[in-house]
C-alpha cells in the first residue's frame, strides 16, 4: 500500500469536469501520478494545495502498483508562493520539474532527487526575493540615493545576485544528472585516459585526439571538470560557497546545455517562453 | 432490434467528458425511449452546433454569425472588456449578472510546462482591440491558479503600452465558506484582496 508520504507538485492537468491528474515527485515513491477528485470546484477541501511545486504532506490510496492513487490528502508544508509570482522564477522551477519528469523514471523511489528539488526550489525563493528587494531599493538609489544604498553598490549586489541565481540551475542539473544516471565522463579521455579538454556530448565524454570521433565537440577549459565535480558531490548545505567567476558560470552553463541537449537529447517545452516578459 | 445500433449509441455517448460506459448505456436507453420529436432535437442540435458554430470576429466567443450575440448587443458597455480563458467562461459570468461590458475570449491559458506560449493564445487581438478605441477598463477574469496568473501577467505586459486601466478579479474565500478551512495561500490573496467596508 501506498499511504503518507511528502509530496512536490511537478505537473497537473485537468480531468473530467473538475478533476485533476497530478504528478507528484514523493520523498518515499518516486515520482507518482495521483487522481484529485473535484479540485477546481470552488469549495474543494484541496483549496489551492495543489498548485505547481508546492510541498505538501499528502496521502495516497492505493496499491504500491497502482497506476494512478487518489489522492485524499494534501495539507501545505511550504507553499512557494513566490515562486510562481515572478515570471523567471516561474519559469525556472518548470525547467526543474520538466528535467524530473524526463529524467527520472516514473515509480522509482528517489529521495535524493526529492531533497534536491526542495534544495533548489528554497533556494530559488530566498534568491528571487532577494534579487527583488534589491531591485526596488536600487532602483530608487540609482534615482534619488535616498535609501542609503549607493548606486554603484546596489548595480554590483544586482549583479552578483543575479550570478547567484543563475548558479542554482547549475547545481540542480549537475546533481540531477548524476543520480539519474547521466552524468558526463571528464576525467581524460573515455577510451584511452589520455588527457583531454575536448567533450564530446555523444559520447557523454571527453576524447583525446587519437580516439576523437567525428560529430560535435566542446571544448572545454582546465577548470570546468573541478569545478563540475564540486557541484555534484559537495553537500547541498555548503554548496551556495562555491563561487565560480562569471566567466566560468557562463561556461558551466553552456557545457550543460550541450550535454542535455545534443547528449542524452532533453530539451524543455518551458524553454520555449524564453525569459518570460520584458520588465 | 440489431444489438448493434444501441451499441453504437452508447459508445458515442461514452466519448463526452465525465461519461463513463454505465452512464452511456443509461442515457442510451433513456434517449431509446425518449419521445420522437425530443429525440429528433438533441441530435439536430448537434448537428447545428457543428455546422453553424463558429468564433465570434472580435472576441472569439462561440456564435453562429461573424459577431456574437453580446457584441451586437448595442446596450453593452463598450468601454469594459473582460478577459477569459475559455468561451464557457462567458456563459458564468452573464448568469451572474453582475458585468454588462464585451469579453474577450483567450483560448486557453499559458502553461510553460506544456509548451503553451503566448502567441498561441489571443493576446495579440485582445491588444488590437484595446489600441483601437475608448476602452476604458480590461478585467483579467482567468482562473485563479497557477496558469491563470500567469496569464494575467502576460496580458498586463501586453496591453501596458496603451491608456487603460487593467484589472483583476478579486481573489478569496468562497462565500459561504469557513476560514477554519481555508488553506494559508487562499487565506494569503484574501487579505490581500482586502478592501474598506463602505
Ligand atoms: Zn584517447
Ligand atoms: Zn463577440
Amino acid at each position: 500500500m501506498l499511504g503518507r508520504t511528502e509530496g512536490i507538485v511537478l505537473r497537473s492537468r485537468p480531468f473530467g469536469e473538475a478533476d485533476l491528474i497530478l504528478e507528484y515527485l514523493t520523498r518515499d515513491f518516486g515520482v507518482r501520478s495521483a487522481f484529485a477528485k473535484s479540485p477546481r470546484k470552488i469549495k474543494s477541501r484541496f483549496g489551492g494545495s495543489l498548485e505547481p511545486f508546492i510541498h505538501s504532506r499528502i496521502s495516497l490510496l492505493g496499491r504500491e502498483d497502482a497506476s494512478l492513487p487518489k489522492l485524499t490528502q494534501s495539507d501545505i508544508m511550504t507553499s512557494f508562493q513566490p515562486l510562481r509570482e515572478d515570471i523567471k522564477a516561474l519559469l525556472q522551477a518548470t525547467e526543474f520539474a520538466e528535467l524530473i519528469l524526463k529524467l527520472l523514471p516514473e515509480r522509482e523511489p528517489a529521495p535524493r532527487v526529492f531533497e534536491l528539488l526542495l534544495w533548489a526550489l528554497s533556494t530559488l525563493q530566498s534568491m528571487t526575493m532577494l534579487h527583488g528587494m534589491i531591485m526596488s531599493t536600487g532602483g530608487a538609489a540609482a534615482g534619488a540615493n535616498a535609501s542609503g544604498v549607493t548606486a554603484p553598490a546596489a548595480v554590483k549586489n544586482e549583479r552578483e545576485t543575479r550570478e547567484r541565481w543563475q548558479f542554482i540551475p547549475a547545481v540542480f542539473k549537475a546533481r540531477l544528472l548524476s543520480l539519474t544516471g547521466y552524468a558526463p565522463s571528464l576525467r581524460g579521455c573515455a577510451r584511452c585516459g589520455a588527457g583531454s579538454r575536448v567533450f564530446y556530448p555523444r559520447e557523454g565524454a571527453l576524447l583525446c585526439g587519437a580516439c576523437a570521433r567525428s560529430g560535435p565537440s566542446l571544448e572545454i577549459s582546465a577548470a570546468l571538470p573541478g569545478i563540475y565535480r564540486n557541484l555534484s558531490e559537495w553537500p547541498l548545505e555548503k554548496i551556495m560557497r562555491i563561487r565560480p567567476s562569471s566567466g566560468l558560470l557562463a561556461e558551466l552553463k553552456k557545457f550543460i546545455h550541450v550535454h542535455l541537449a545534443e547528449g542524452i537529447a532533453v530539451t524543455v517545452k518551458s524553454a520555449k517562453f524564453g525569459h518570460g516578459p520584458a520588465e | 432490434m440489431p444489438q448493434g445500433i444501441i451499441e453504437n449509441l452508447i459508445e458515442q455517448l461514452s466519448k463526452l467528458p465525465g461519461v463513463g460506459r454505465k452512464s452511456a448505456q443509461r442515457m442510451a436507453f433513456f434517449i431509446l425511449n425518449m419521445k420522437d420529436e425530443d429525440a429528433r432535437a438533441l441530435a439536430g442540435a448537434i448537428g447545428a452546433v457543428k455546422t453553424n458554430a463558429r468564433f465570434c470576429k472580435a472576441c472569439f466567443n462561440i456564435t453562429d454569425s461573424d459577431l456574437c450575440s453580446i457584441c451586437r448587443d448595442s446596450l453593452r458597455d463598450r468601454k469594459r472588456i473582460c478577459v477569459v480563458e475559455e468561451p464557457s467562461n462567458i456563459i458564468v459570468i452573464e448568469r451572474s449578472g453582475g458585468f454588462n461590458g464585451l469579453y474577450h475570449v483567450l483560448m486557453g491559458a499559458l502553461s510553460p510546462i506544456d509548451g503553451i506560449t503566448p502567441d498561441m493564445l489571443r493576446i495579440k487581438e485582445l491588444a488590437q482591440r484595446v489600441s483601437g478605441n475608448g476602452v476604458d477598463e480590461v478585467i483579467i477574469a482567468t482562473n485563479p491558479n497557477t496558469k491563470g496568473e500567469v496569464t494575467a501577467k502576460y496580458v498586463r505586459e501586453a496591453l501596458s503600452p496603451y491608456d487603460v486601466a487593467v484589472t483583476r478579479i478579486a481573489y478569496g474565500l468562497p462565500l459561504g465558506g469557513d476560514i477554519e478551512f481555508a488553506d494559508e495561500i487562499t487565506m494569503k490573496k484574501s487579505l490581500e484582496g482586502r478592501r474598506k467596508l463602505d
